[in-house]
């Protein structure tokens, strides 16, 4: 009886209803979009780098494990001191440059031979590898983003690059240039952000780093078989908390409506409160009515923003193909549970509110 | 407090052609109900006696604002008695917390209203189950069945109150009020809202409750024609009751 009094209630206002299950749909999209959104760039980029299928990474000292966020740079000499390690059977030095034009990348500039020694090489769906200093490799994601072809015009950095391949995605950045001529752009003569090395056997990462810490006092040195779990927003500076107050706003959206909602719901319904009151309704009874109907409405809600974050998703992959946007089931879940919670406490005012009328007072409102 | 009284039998069920010893169902003692007009206070009723029996169909009749309505819902235990006793099948409803009244309300009391009072968004039918889901025991479907009949309202229980007449909704609301079997019947103007022809018929069924099945009745009107359904009339003016008080 009390599923149909709440089933029944909740269809009474259609428009009502249908905006506040919108709301609690934005909220739910929103959370599971802006972590999807940050975890899957973050797992993405990750992924990347681990695919370059280097053992170690040598980066300045006090570098982020965020290579955006690494300005530091070091001699490329470097380079030449970890060849004599032992154990070490390539090394391929890289700088990395920043470019916000056309969207936000990070251009890899390499040393073709050093890179494909260290990473087995790129597999080229189009064209071949660098030859000319103006030669500019895009991965296929890039490339579709940017309607790039190969042997067209690809302007980067203020540049005029010539687009000498196409290759599959997964080799750390998504834009490759030669190491001189980007060492040239930046103003980097001789210098390198960080170094890719890679061991004779994988066993052999630790015995590495153990003989490069002495000769590398400060320097990061961090095995790259660890570098998805440090990939996480919790290593980034200020990304918690931007994730926090973006879920916190997407939860007070959903509270609120659902609160103005119930709030009307029950001025509206005072005289049904006083109604039921007459009856013998307890004040639980009348607070469970109220709340079921707020459940029932975050649940629909839940099941609409889980379909408008799949579409969200959608839309904005097809837009921006180069973005990664990870929805997980934990987070579906924590976003539904957050939605349900918010709900709950939006209708909890109004619900003490309703439970505690005076029954005369409400049976004669009109 | 155990009050008794002898009367006439008031109800044809109970009687016998001797006198017998009931207690009453239904005691108010120097009732008083005030309501607060910002800071003033505005008595409803002052000092009510008043004392009802088991199977008596009484009709409180007055004129606007004398109290009859703040008597019922006192008695009903919608509203707390500012000082006095209530008694209610034995309990003192003015010591009794607002949730011990709500119980009470829920167990032993049925509310008829001028205004019919369904929920707008349940068909006939949930608006009279919800009463028996509040009571508590659930859905009794031979009960149900029972009194949807006797209303006659087997074939509008699919419609909602916007779907009704006056009348039917008024069977719906009394439907509502029975289902549970409470001990008594609380009716603010029941037929306020309804045409002759619907009175009527809202009437002859309260008679009937209270003739076929000892159904005790209190019943607010204005009306003396639906007062002469009543076995006795109580009469009030400026919250107090002028005549009709049983003799002890």
């Amino acid at each position: 009886m009390m599923r149909r009094l709440v089933v029944n209630n909740v269809l009474h206002r259609p428009i009502r209803t249908i905006v506040s299950v919108i709301a609690v749909g934005v909220e739910v999209a929103l959370v599971i979009l802006i972590v999807g959104l940050t975890s899957g760039l973050l797992q993405e980029t990750a992924k990347r780098i681990e695919g370059i299928g280097a053992d170690i990474m040598l980066q300045p000292p006090s570098a982020s494990v965020f290579l955006a966020f690494s300005g530091a740079h070091m001699p490329i000499k470097i380079a030449d001191k970890l060849r004599e390690l032992r154990y070490v059977q390539a090394v391929a030095p890289v700088l990395l440059q920043f470019s916000s034009s056309g969207g936000v990348d990070i251009i890899y500039g390499i040393d073709p031979k050093s890179f494909r020694d260290v990473s087995s090489g790129f597999v080229f769906l189009e064209g071949h590898d660098m030859r000319e200093p103006n030669d500019i490799l895009l991965d296929d994601w890039a490339a579709k983003a940017k309607h790039a072809t190969v042997d067209s015009t690809f302007r980067v950095l203020d540049h005029d690059f010539h687009v000498a391949g196409i290759v599959e995605h997964g080799k750390g950045a998504r834009m490759f240039v030669p190491l001189s001529t980007l060492q040239d752009l930046s103003g980097s003569r001789d210098k390198a952000s960080l170094f890719f090395i890679k061991c004779t056997r994988p066993d052999h990462t630790q015995a590495v780093m153990d003989e490069m810490r002495p000769i590398f006092p400060g320097y990061e040195i961090r095995p790259l078989k660890d570098f998805l779990s440090l990939m996480t927003a919790s290593n980034l500076p200020g990304l918690d908390a931007f994730i926090t107050s973006m879920i916190a706003l997407a939860v007070s959206i959903g509270f609120l409506v659902i609160l103005l909602s119930m709030y009307t719901t029950v001025i509206e319904r005072t005289r049904d409160i006083g109604v039921l009151k007459s009856i013998g309704a307890s004040k639980g009874y009348i607070i469970r009515a109220l709340l079921g109907e707020s459940a029932l409405i975050c649940v629909i809600g839940i099941a609409v923003g889980i379909a408008m974050s799949y579409a969200g998703r959608a839309a904005f992959l097809s837009s921006f193909p180069t973005l990664s946007i990870l929805i997980t089931p934990d987070w579906i879940v924590r976003s539904a549970l957050i939605a349900l919670a918010g709900g709950l406490l939006g209708a909890s005012y109004p619900a003490w509110l309703a439970s505690r009328k005076d029954a005369i007072e409400a049976l004669s409102y009109d | 407090m155990a009050i008794t009284t002898t009367i006439r039998p008031p109800a044809e069920a109970l009687l016998s052609t001797r006198e017998l010893r009931v207690e009453p169902i239904v005691v108010t003692e120097n009732l008083w109900k005030l309501y607060h007009a910002g800071k003033v206070e505005v008595p409803a009723l002052r000092g009510v006696n008043f004392r009802v029996l088991p199977g008596e169909f009484v009709s409180v009749m007055g004129p606007s604002g004398c109290g009859k309505s703040s008597l019922l819902y006192v008695i009903g235990g919608l509203a707390q008695a500012s000082r006095g006793h209530v008694l209610v099948d034995g309990n003192d409803l003015a010591a009794m917390s607002d949730a011990e009244r709500t119980k009470l309300r829920r167990h032993k009391i049925g509310f008829v209203f001028q205004r019919f009072n369904l929920l707008p968004t349940l068909d006939a039918r949930g608006n009279i189950a919800i009463a028996q889901h509040i009571y508590g025991d659930g859905f009794d479907p031979h009960r149900f069945e029972v009194i949807t009949k006797m209303l006659g309202l087997t074939e509008r229980l699919k419609h909602r109150p916007s779907e009704m007449s006056g009348g039917e909704q008024q069977r719906v609301a009394i439907a509502r009020a029975i289902v549970n079997e409470p001990k008594i019947i609380l009716a603010d103007e029941p037929t306020g809202n309804l045409d002759t022809q619907n009175s009527e018929i809202v009437l002859s069924m309260l008679s009937q409750l209270n003739k076929e099945l000892g159904q005790t009745i209190i019943m607010i009107t204005h009306n003396p024609e639906a007062a002469a359904y009543s076995g006795r009339v109580v009469h009030m003016r400026d919250g107090v009751i002028v005549d009709g008080v049983p003799a002890d």
